[in-house]
């Protein structure tokens, strides 16, 4: 992908780095040192690019896939379960955003927005495909099926991952895919899935609890002892 | 700050760093929540493997061509929306009602027109109606012409039959033509009575025999 290389009004105030949460651990809600600024400051960047696309210039949307691309295609993967489905999702998500953005009042931030879209057109793609397995009366499973990604560094803990969250209800699934791979805060979470940040962090604890009675082996009885 | 066990799940649901920390403390001297917050925190490090985030060279053109697209038909229906910019603008759901209500209208409007049409008295004024009247006219005089032209002939026929001068016999042959046409227009008028170009022709070769037929008798009388 090519860069801008153009001096757009919003492009200094935006980071074209992906937002790296790679170590977070609990907890994260709570910033350390100028709350107030950076809020400010996501929210100057978010509707500066609001406006950039509402006014049609393409740019502004090769800027957000920048920002965001990578992110909601990943997203897109993790809720489809193969990249094909995923970047199908994402495309779509960036002709709806592109269709509807003159209806945007700017009552949740850009990108969340852009998030909610994208989870409701894989919602859409997946119900679709059901329905496609339906008519081929093929296996309908819920789950979906997913297919081999770049080997990363425990094949085998991602794969029992996957298979443990194909087991979730889907807002558990949503929430944890969001908060823990894709590293948004809950308010950003409840925004994109309209719930409260309150049922977003609970939807997240009992997401994680599922997924550690799956995946953690029986305690024995040493364990137990301590 | 002080946290016992008890207070473990609510920090891992909603706790603060403060909390957190004090958590780590607490687990450092009892091996069951040491225990849960190791499991707690690895599955977040576990989540980290399903990120992807690879770049894929072609994904951005692609998008940005069906995004170019897009952009097309929007300035073509943007277009086309400009030849009713008459309207005011309203919302969608106005203008389906009244769109709505325009269909209604012209449903209920042809059908009162229809029902007018079928149970109105018919206005002398309407000029369908006199076209249907003047053919009827048109025809009572042809019939009458008929009538008057059979008399004349009548009285003609015995120098006809027989033709005593040759003037007589020219009449009697120009006679025969005319009675062939006005029998070829009659058949033509019977297929389209409303062809005013034919009952004119056919008035006119009436005209004529008439004509012809009192030079005939006049012929007679002298």
């Amino acid at each position: 992908m090519g860069t801008m290389g153009l001096a757009l009004p919003w492009k200094a105030r935006i980071s074209s780095v992906p937002r790296e949460r790679g170590t977070r651990v609990e907890p994260s809600e709570h910033f350390v040192g100028g709350p107030n600024l950076a809020a400010e400051d996501a929210q100057s960047e978010d509707a500066a690019l609001a406006a950039a696309c509402r006014s049609g210039d393409l740019r502004a949307y090769e800027r957000l896939y920048e920002i965001h691309g990578a992110r909601m295609k990943n997203l897109a993967r993790n809720l489809l379960g193969n990249p094909v489905d995923a970047e199908d999702a994402v495309q779509e998500t960036f002709l709806k955003v592109h269709r509807s953005i003159a209806g945007f009042r700017g009552q949740s931030s850009f990108v969340t927005w852009t998030y909610r879209i994208l989870i409701n057109t894989c919602y859409d793609a997946r119900r679709s495909r059901l329905r496609k397995k339906e008519v081929a009366n093929e296996d309908s499973e819920e789950s979906p099926g997913f297919e081999p990604r770049a080997p990363g560094a425990h094949p085998t803990l991602r794969m029992a991952l996957e298979r443990a969250l194909a087991k979730l209800t889907q807002h558990q699934r949503d929430v944890f895919l969001l908060y823990e791979v894709e590293g948004f805060r809950h308010a950003e979470i409840a925004g994109m899935l309209e719930m409260t940040e309150t049922a977003s962090k609970n939807t997240l604890f009992q997401a994680k609890k599922s997924l550690r009675q799956m995946l953690e082996p029986p305690r024995g009885s040493a364990a137990e002892a301590r | 700050m002080n946290v016992t066990c008890s207070d473990r799940d609510r920090i891992f649901e909603d706790g603060t760093t403060g909390e957190w920390a004090a958590l780590e403390v607490h687990a450092a001297s009892c091996p069951v929540c040491k225990e849960e917050v190791r499991a707690w925190k690895s599955l977040s490090v576990a989540a980290k493997e399903l990120r992807d985030y690879s770049e894929s060279p072609s994904f951005w053109p692609r998008i940005e061509r069906a995004l170019a697209e897009e952009a097309t038909k929007k300035a073509q229906r943007a277009g086309l929306r400009r030849w009713f910019s008459f309207l005011p603008e309203i919302s969608l759901g106005w203008q389906t009602a009244l769109a709505g209500a325009l269909v209604l209208i012209l449903t209920v409007s042809g059908g009162w027109i229809l029902h007018r049409q079928r149970f109105v008295e018919p206005n002398p004024d309407d000029q369908s109606l006199l076209k249907s009247k003047a053919l009827k006219e048109v025809e009572s005089a042809e019939t009458a012409y008929e009538r008057a032209i059979d008399k004349l002939a009548a009285e003609a026929k015995p120098q006809l039959d027989n033709p005593a001068t040759p003037l007589l016999a020219n009449y009697h042959e120009k006679l025969l033509v005319l009675d062939s046409a006005i029998a070829d227009l009659r058949a033509q008028a019977g297929l389209n009575p409303s062809n005013a170009q034919l009952r004119y022709q056919l008035l006119a070769m009436y005209q004529e025999k008439q004509r012809t037929l009192e030079e005939v008798l006049e012929a007679r009388q002298r």
